[in-house]
């Protein structure tokens, strides 16, 4: 008969995991709906932009990301049953009307003159605004009963991570003037304005609340 | 950003050149063998008088080819209205198919640059992005994705069997991978067109006779059929996998005799 092993925990002793998260599963499948939507958004622009796009480089670039962003969105709609929505399009809306006119202010430029305005939307402000929402998300959620959302995020950040490079870097290498410089931060702060307006990728609180809240004493 | 982007305003740079069809197709350099009306048609080896030549500029179509089908899958990611004009599944796969897409120029343009081509050497015409600015997307898919996507899979065995004739590892390695690639844009479109048009068979028949179209344009002078004197042979067994029924396919055989007949008289 073979020995029988000491007893041991069920978390090893490195293993610092904690059971109490930011979200519950209404509020992580709202989050995750909202992720879905802006995903969707995405992949639908950056294909629709591919015929409109003359350098060559950036179009099959768009082609590439275009398909990791319908592969989000495919991640995302998966999550939404196993987080009781069993009809994922019922959340897979805008948090608000603020962010319908960032994406349609977004994907408006269409001109072969436009890239920089494309690229610009894409990947200076929508990929960074979704990499602090997920990463936030990532962070903030319990490790142990929100693994499989954690997971999916580590995926998904990761591809963020390296199509938002691959983005800066096209820009960098077709900003060549200083009047491309002001276009490509003017469109910016524009989009920007627009994205604040909204709160970020899933309304008021994607990424949380840094400030303390203080009563003034009379 | 509108909806149903034109085919005379697809981006391109400078280096490209865009002529129609029948000037493409009428081009002694092209990849027709025997690129004149009256020679001879002959199946594309590289035994050929200008065989080698001749796949350059088909390598060159491919290239080009690629890119309008890479715009159009984007397109269809675009055009449409998730849920109420096309599956959200359907869109995932045409987002796949992008993907695809943007290898495959790359693949073809490298594999340009390996045979001796570059950007530009040879025209291109947007017939293939045309079929892809169908305002049904059932017609779309099939028009492209059986149709065209059908006419890349005869293209590119012809080309491996090339690469391997001529003893090219690389072109026959190449072209075999996005063989793999076309098989499966082309079972998207069959098992779409099939699910979209279950209880509608009116669509069902208006899909198939769009694919019938652009086939039949892409038979033009017998360019692709299964007869010795055709340059780019149709392929039965990974039309096969593809969904393409016998009937299908012997269809296919026969309009592209058909054209060659009409080339003649």
């Amino acid at each position: 008969m073979a020995e029988v092993k000491r007893p041991r925990e069920p978390f090893a002793p490195w293993d610092r995991r904690v059971l109490p998260g930011l979200f519950d599963v209404e509020e992580t499948a709202r989050r995750v709906g909202n992720y879905k939507w802006v995903e969707t958004k995405l992949f639908e622009t950056l294909g629709g932009w591919i015929a409109t796009v003359p350098e060559l480089d950036v179009k099959l670039r768009l082609g590439t990301h275009c398909y990791h962003h319908a592969w989000h969105a495919e991640l995302f709609d998966k999550r939404l049953p196993e987080l009781r929505e069993m009809n994922p399009e019922r959340l897979a809306i805008p948090p608000n009307e603020n962010l319908v006119d960032f994406m349609e202010a977004m994907s408006e430029p269409e001109a072969p003159g436009l890239t920089i305005e494309k690229l610009v939307g894409a990947y200076r402000v929508l990929l960074p605004h979704k990499i602090a929402a997920y990463t936030y998300h990532r962070n903030g959620t319990s490790e142990v009963t929100d693994m499989p959302t954690i997971r999916m995020l580590d995926f998904v950040l990761q591809d963020e991570m390296n199509d938002w490079r691959e983005g800066e870097m096209l820009l960098k290498s077709i900003i060549e003037t200083d009047e491309e410089i002001e276009r490509a931060t003017a469109h910016q702060a524009r989009l920007e304005k627009l994205m604040l307006a909204a709160g970020g990728i899933a309304g008021k609180g994607s990424i949380g609340n840094a400030y303390i809240d203080i009563t003034e004493e009379k | 950003m509108r909806k149903i982007f034109p085919a005379e305003e697809l981006a391109r740079d400078s280096r490209f050149v865009r002529q129609s069809n029948e000037d493409r197709m009428n081009d002694p350099r092209g990849a027709r063998v025997g690129g004149s009306t009256g020679e001879k048609l002959s199946k594309l080896t590289p035994n050929l008088p200008n065989g080698p030549d001749r796949a350059r500029a088909l390598m060159h179509g491919i290239f080009v080819g690629e890119i309008q089908a890479l715009e159009g899958a984007g397109r269809t990611c675009y055009d449409f209205e998730t849920t109420t004009d096309v599956p959200f599944a359907m869109k995932l796969d045409m987002a796949r198919q992008c993907w695809d897409e943007a290898r495959h120029c790359e693949i073809s343009v490298a594999l340009a640059e390996h045979m001796g081509t570059e950007i530009g050497e040879f025209a291109e015409n947007t017939l293939l992005y045309q079929a892809a600015c169908n305002p049904d997307p059932v017609l779309r898919l099939t028009g492209v994705n059986r149709a065209l996507e059908g006419l890349a899979i005869d293209v590119f065995n012809t080309m491996k069997e090339f690469g391997s004739i001529a003893g090219d590892p690389v072109l026959e390695f190449c072209e075999d991978w996005m063989l793999a690639d076309e098989v499966t844009h082309v079972k998207m479109g069959s098992d779409w067109l099939r699910e979209l048009t279950l209880n509608d068979k009116e669509r069902l028949t208006k899909a198939l006779e769009f694919q019938k179209v652009v086939d039949r344009l892409f038979s033009f002078n017998g360019f692709r059929g299964e007869d010795d004197e055709n340059p780019i042979q149709l392929t039965r067994r990974f039309r096969e996998l593809a969904g393409f029924s016998d009937e299908e396919i012997d269809d296919i055989a026969q309009m592209s005799r058909e054209a060659a007949a009409e080339t003649v008289h």
